[in-house]
């Protein structure tokens, strides 16, 4: 009896082990990225010698990252509406409709999912290229805004969907019995119950376009977002200035993550105390 | 689930599918079908030249060196799949049995450092591997040999980065398959007499197959395309495919070649796709059979 209650101890600190461990490991480059952000030496070696916020005042002495937090910040505000729009859209059909050429849609819908990006940056980069020579256009901030666009509506069509799979449709019956109109339906029941999932579609979608490097690097021509940026930078030299930027950049990441968690939660609840 | 038949005369159909298809239409299946085409392109002083003929297409067959380095990005990409599995399967057991106290916590640690720039990220790992850096000093403190580890600048170095962007994917559909996995059913195996570990292999392996199978795909087929692992963290000692794209057409300015390269790696990806359904379709037909 006692070497199986041990056994299962064993097994029990073996898996939550690997799942801490794992954890450990997604957090080592982050950690390390900001301890030396505040180093006082020049030269990136382990262990820092000593703590300094030298690297930040330098930052900001030349600010010369600037415009390219400006065009990240503007190419993730633009992805993010139509990717969320477009994906909480298609979510719709995917899962609450039948239609002809249902299964065409969802092939093209969901396959950039399964691209590498920079395949599908360098594809995206020759029909631009193309249609450029054509039209007279090069490429520039709007490509990378259609580039992004187009990797992370898959991201959104999925988080999404998963909202729409779990939703209770009586509600909506119950509303349309009570003599509600089609478009109140919507902004009264559907749309607020889809609302915690469109959220974090949102969330992620702006993420995962304010780090992007891949798509941009193939579709940014001379424009330059902060992760080309950084690639740029790391490229001729490493300086203590980057991890410093690093750290900088993940606070609104930090803050957006938890605010839509936040939100997320709130609506969920108000959601539980609606229909219990 | 409902759901509703709807029509193409209906325009809320319209307004939620057309957006959507057109935008994927425009700028992903245009865009391939222009790959296939330019492929079949000359380039002459650097400028395309439209003559259709098997030029590229020829070279491509017939230098072994792509091919190398094909296979090199493939051998990594299946290295890349097992020790992705062997890590997120009990983590995301471990998710699903042991830690459902904490899983909207965990979930939010994990979101934030996925969603995290790769290239910081990379950056980040620099530091870590570096002669003199965190991976090394911690060895040293241990006790673990006096000699440095050299793991930046090698294949290894490549491995890490690999691992450490693509993990994420199998542990949420492992995750999501084991989450699904009825209580009940592996309940009635210990009733009828299975030992805990005969109903791990009886029962929960076999249902969380879906899972296994759609995060070894997505690894495989993200993989194939690691561009800043290899050149950022293995200093560009060991090219993959990603570089050798790169290289026709930055370095080369020879869009054709560069475009039948990107065929021929997307094929690769598709052939891997195909095989991975055909496997699963099997072993689902296989258990309803049994």
């Amino acid at each position: 009896m006692i070497p199986e209650r041990l056994k299962d101890r064993f097994v029990d600190i073996l898996l939550v082990g690997t799942m801490a461990l794992l954890i450990l490991f997604f957090y080592v480059p982050i950690v390390t990225l900001v301890v030396f952000s505040f180093t006082d030496s020049r030269v990136l070696t382990f262990p820092i010698e000593g703590f300094s916020l030298e690297w930040y005042g330098e930052l900001f002495r030349k600010p010369d990252f600037l415009p390219a937090v400006a065009n990240s910040a503007i190419v993730a505000a633009i992805s993010t509406v139509f990717a969320t729009v477009l994906g909480s859209a298609g979510a719709v059909a995917w899962i609450r409709y039948r239609f002809r050429l249902q299964n065409a849609f969802r092939a093209i819908s969901f396959l950039p999912l399964l691209f590498p990006q920079l395949l599908l940056g360098v594809v995206m980069l020759l029909w631009f290229s193309v249609l450029g020579n054509w039209l007279g256009f090069s490429t520039g901030l709007a490509t990378v805004i259609i580039g992004h666009v187009v990797y992370i509506t898959p991201f959104a069509l999925v988080i999404v969907a998963v909202q729409v799979y779990g939703f209770d449709e009586t509600l909506e019956d119950a509303a349309r019995d009570a003599g509600a109109s089609g478009w109140e339906v919507f902004r009264e029941i559907t749309f607020p119950l889809l609302w915690p999932g469109i959220l974090s579609a949102a969330t992620f979608a702006f993420l995962l376009s304010w780090g992007n490097f891949y798509v941009s690097y193939s579709l940014a021509g001379t424009a330059r977002t902060l992760p080309i940026f950084v690639y740029s930078g790391i490229a001729v030299g490493s300086s203590p200035i980057y991890p410093a930027l690093a750290t900088l950049n993940f606070i609104p990441a930090l803050v957006l993550v938890f605010l839509a968690d936040f939100l997320r939660r709130r609506a969920l609840k108000r959601q539980n105390l609606a229909t219990a | 689930m409902r759901t509703d038949s709807k029509s193409w005369r209906d325009p809320v159909l319209v307004a939620t599918v057309a957006p959507l298809a057109i935008v994927m239409l425009a700028f992903f299946v245009i865009p391939l079908v222009m790959t296939a085409v330019l492929s079949f392109q000359t380039t002459q002083f650097y400028r395309l030249t439209w003559t259709w003929d098997l030029k590229v297409w020829t070279e491509v067959f017939s230098k072994p060196h792509y091919w190398t380095i094909m296979a090199r990005t493939v051998a990594m990409a299946l290295v890349c799949v097992v020790i992705c599995l062997l890590i997120a399967f009990p983590a995301a057991y471990a998710l699903a049995t042991r830690l459902r106290a904490y899983n909207a916590q965990i979930q939010i640690l994990i979101i934030f450092a996925f969603l995290t720039d790769a290239v910081l990220k990379t950056f980040g790992w620099i530091l870590v591997l570096d002669k003199s850096g965190v991976a090394n000093w911690l060895l040293a403190h241990l006790g673990l040999g006096p000699e440095a580890l050299n793991l930046l600048f090698t294949p290894t170095g490549t491995m890490i980065g690999m691992v450490y962007g693509l993990v994420v994917y199998p542990l949420f559909t492992i995750y999501l398959s084991l989450a699904r996995i009825d209580r009940d059913l592996v309940l009635a195996a210990y009733d009828s007499g299975a030992s805990r570990l005969r109903a791990f292999f009886e029962v929960t392996l076999p249902l969380s197959r879906p899972g296994l199978y759609c995060g070894a795909v997505l690894v495989f087929v993200l993989s194939l395309g690691a561009f800043l692992e290899p050149k950022v963290l293995g200093g560009g000692t060991a090219p993959l495919a990603s570089e050798l794209i790169r290289q026709s057409f930055e370095t080369r300015v020879n869009w054709p070649l560069g475009a039948a390269l990107t065929l021929v790696l997307i094929a690769i990806g598709a052939l891997s796709l195909a095989l991975g359904a055909a496997v699963l379709m099997r072993g689902n037909s296989g258990r309803a059979a049994r």
